[in-house]
């Protein structure tokens, strides 16, 4: 058989067992081992085990379980409430500050946690009643909430990035503090945004009030004292300073990657049973059990793809399927256009981490080829995902609302967040006409690097 | 015989999860004690990064078993609302299937790595040079509970008596 038909073959097979709904781990596991059978020596099934113990064995990877505890960790506790508490009594004067306030919790929330879904839910729970009951839209709240949390995969510590940095085998020091300013200019353009929608709710509320309607709530202005400001800060600083602790722990040159992870989980088990006494084991076990769940569900996923990825390489798929795109001599921003489609089209069946590994041998070679730099485009990537976490079919976030927010019908969760995508893909178009975004923040810290710097 | 089965899964995933969760806090404090002790007290780190590895990959296939049990282990579910309830119902038993013969065949390749690994007296390739037959265990145990999990989900999706439906994942 010709590479192309193993191939087709390949990718076939792929589709049918991944849509049977068996798990996407043991998919990609059985799929690797049934072309292993066919199209390799019979010794390297031999190596099966081995090749996805020799793949996981990495202490990069090994950060994601350590990372996943901070986060259950924060977001098991009450530091999400207190956080966008806190933010909204200082955010009250500023007109549209509740909407403001859940942005930067958000994206203040997802640089703890590292996880989008736990973004979502801690914060959600607690802002989406109060903006209710402040009179905001049900939309407006929805859309606000899970293009907040959709800052999880872009912050660090995002696994996703890890993800890319060991797919491509990339700095995450670099990655990490790439995601910064296109994070923080994504919590810009939906405060920006949420300020907008404000002001036109308040016209309309303000149109019927002068008609002799109701006055709504949305009316109103809230307004607290300076005691009751300081008052909202001791529980909210410790876990600043945790984030603050932990950035200066990595880039400071005071600790690896995942020493900052370890760090990281200690610290945060040490807040939450000093700030809010969850000291005891049945506080310590929910966090335990969802750091389990989570990060062997994700590490298995990881194992499998990278068994997935080797058998693709080794079958010389992926160089094929590279070396066709280059020949095609695509201009580089069709190439681009290309890719992005094929990562949007993916994340609506797939997990970012999935499609990170099973795409990256075919697509990264290609964009190098074109010139561009791979710490830039794994960044654009992971905004390109967080699309995926917000529009149907399977939008993770669009669940989580709908979970935290029954009352909100999910066709009203779907339509608020639909800005928003726009707003990313805004945010995409910003990216790669001031690249800079991304890599200046790196190029400060540790230089210039690659074929940038000659 | 399955509520039997069933009785001795969930004894065995309190133990699994038990051991994965000190495992996991043991990772925790190695890791913050190899920068506290290199960082304040210059103590070179040679053995921290292994150990940790150790016991994350131990974790890991430790509890896959017990994620396994809660369905926790996410697949794509389109096609859940797409089929009739009879064809859904052959879709996951096939799934299942699938998965079990996977997973049993991976059960065996870790069993030979172990034991070539305790044969040949492998160890790691770093400076510590720790025995392979550590994680190597670790791996052929969770996943012979994984596979023994997911016999008893195929033993009772065939058995015609009504089974407790349990949360599916779905892709997020």
């Amino acid at each position: 058989m010709t590479t192309l038909q193993i191939g087709l073959l390949f990718g076939l097979a792929t589709l049918t067992v991944l849509f049977s709904g068996m798990p996407i781990a043991f998919a990609l596991g059985s799929v690797a081992t049934v072309f292993m059978y066919f199209f390799m020596p019979h010794a390297s099934l031999d190596t099966v085990a081995q090749n996805v113990y020799e793949e996981m064995a990495s202490i990069t990877l090994l950060t994601i379980p350590l990372f996943i505890l901070k986060g259950a960790a924060i977001g098991k506790s009450r530091a999400g409430k207190d956080l966008y508490s806190a933010l909204h009594i200082w955010l009250s004067k500023v007109p549209g500050g509740l909407g403001i306030a859940v942005t930067i919790a958000c994206g203040l929330f997802a640089a703890m946690a590292g996880s989008s879904a736990a973004t979502c839910s801690a914060i959600g729970s607690s802002a989406i009643p109060e903006m209710r009951q402040r009179g905001y839209s049900a939309r407006l709240c929805a859309g606000l909430v899970a293009a907040g949390g959709t800052l999880g995969i872009l912050l660090p510590p995002s696994i996703t990035l890890i993800l890319f940095a060991v797919a491509a085998e990339q700095s995450l020091g670099r990655l990490f503090l790439a995601g910064i300013v296109p994070g923080l200019l994504l919590v810009l353009l939906f405060a920006l945004y949420g300020m907008f929608k404000f002001r036109s709710e308040v016209g309309d509320a303000q149109r019927v009030a002068d008609a002799g309607g109701e006055r709504a709530r949305i009316l109103q202005v809230d307004d607290y004292t300076l005691g009751e400001k300081f008052a909202a800060l001791p529980k909210v600083l410790p876990f600043l300073t945790l984030l603050l602790g932990v950035m200066l722990a990595l880039y400071g040159g005071f600790a690896t990657p995942s020493e900052t992870a370890g760090l990281g989980a200690i610290l945060a088990l040490v807040l939450i049973a000093v700030v809010y006494g969850a000291f005891k084991l049945s506080d310590l076990k929910p966090i335990f059990k969802s750091t389990l769940s989570e990060s062997t569900m994700l590490m298995m996923i990881i194992g499998m793809s990278l068994l997935y990825s080797y058998v693709m390489s080794y079958l010389h798929i992926s160089q094929s399927a590279a070396e066709w795109i280059v020949g095609l001599h695509l201009s580089k921003w069709t190439l681009f256009l290309a890719v992005s489609s094929l990562v949007v089209v993916l994340g609506f069946f797939l997990p970012p981490v999935s499609i990170i590994l099973m795409t990256a041998p075919i697509i990264l070679p290609p964009l190098r080829a074109q010139g561009f730099d791979l710490i830039w485009f794994g960044v654009v990537m992971s905004v390109i995902m967080e699309m995926g976490l917000i529009h149907p079919p399977v939008g993770l976030n669009i669940f989580v609302i709908n979970n935290i927010a029954p009352d909100i019908p999910l066709k009203e969760v779907v339509w608020g967040t639909l800005p928003f995508v726009f707003l990313i893909m805004f945010a995409v178009f910003l990216l790669c006409l001031f690249p800079d975004l991304v890599l200046a923040m790196p190029d400060y810290v540790f230089g210039v690097a690659g074929a940038r710097a000659g | 015989m399955l509520k039997a089965l069933d009785s001795l899964i969930a004894v065995l995933n309190k133990m699994i999860v038990l051991l994965s969760t000190i495992a996991i806090a043991i990772a925790g404090g190695i890791l913050s004690w190899e920068a506290t002790a290199r960082y304040l007290f210059k103590i070179p780190s040679d053995w921290q990064d292994e150990v940790t590895i150790f016991l994350l990959v131990g974790a890991t296939f430790l509890s896959c078993a017990w994620v396994q049990h809660s369905r926790g282990h996410i697949g794509i579910q389109a096609l859940a609302s797409v089929l009739s309830p009879r064809l859904d119902r052959a879709r996951r038993a096939l799934s299942d299937v699938l998965s079990l013969l996977f997973c049993a065949f991976f059960t065996w390749k870790s069993w030979t790595l172990l034991l070539e690994a305790i044969e040949d007296h492998q160890i790691s390739g770093s400076a510590f040079g720790a025995p392979l037959w550590i994680p190597y265990s670790c791996m052929a145990v969770g996943t012979s509970l994984l596979t023994f999990v997911l016999f008893v989900q195929v033993l009772s999706a065939l058995t015609p008596a009504p089974s407790t439906p349990s949360s599916a994942g779905t892709a997020p």
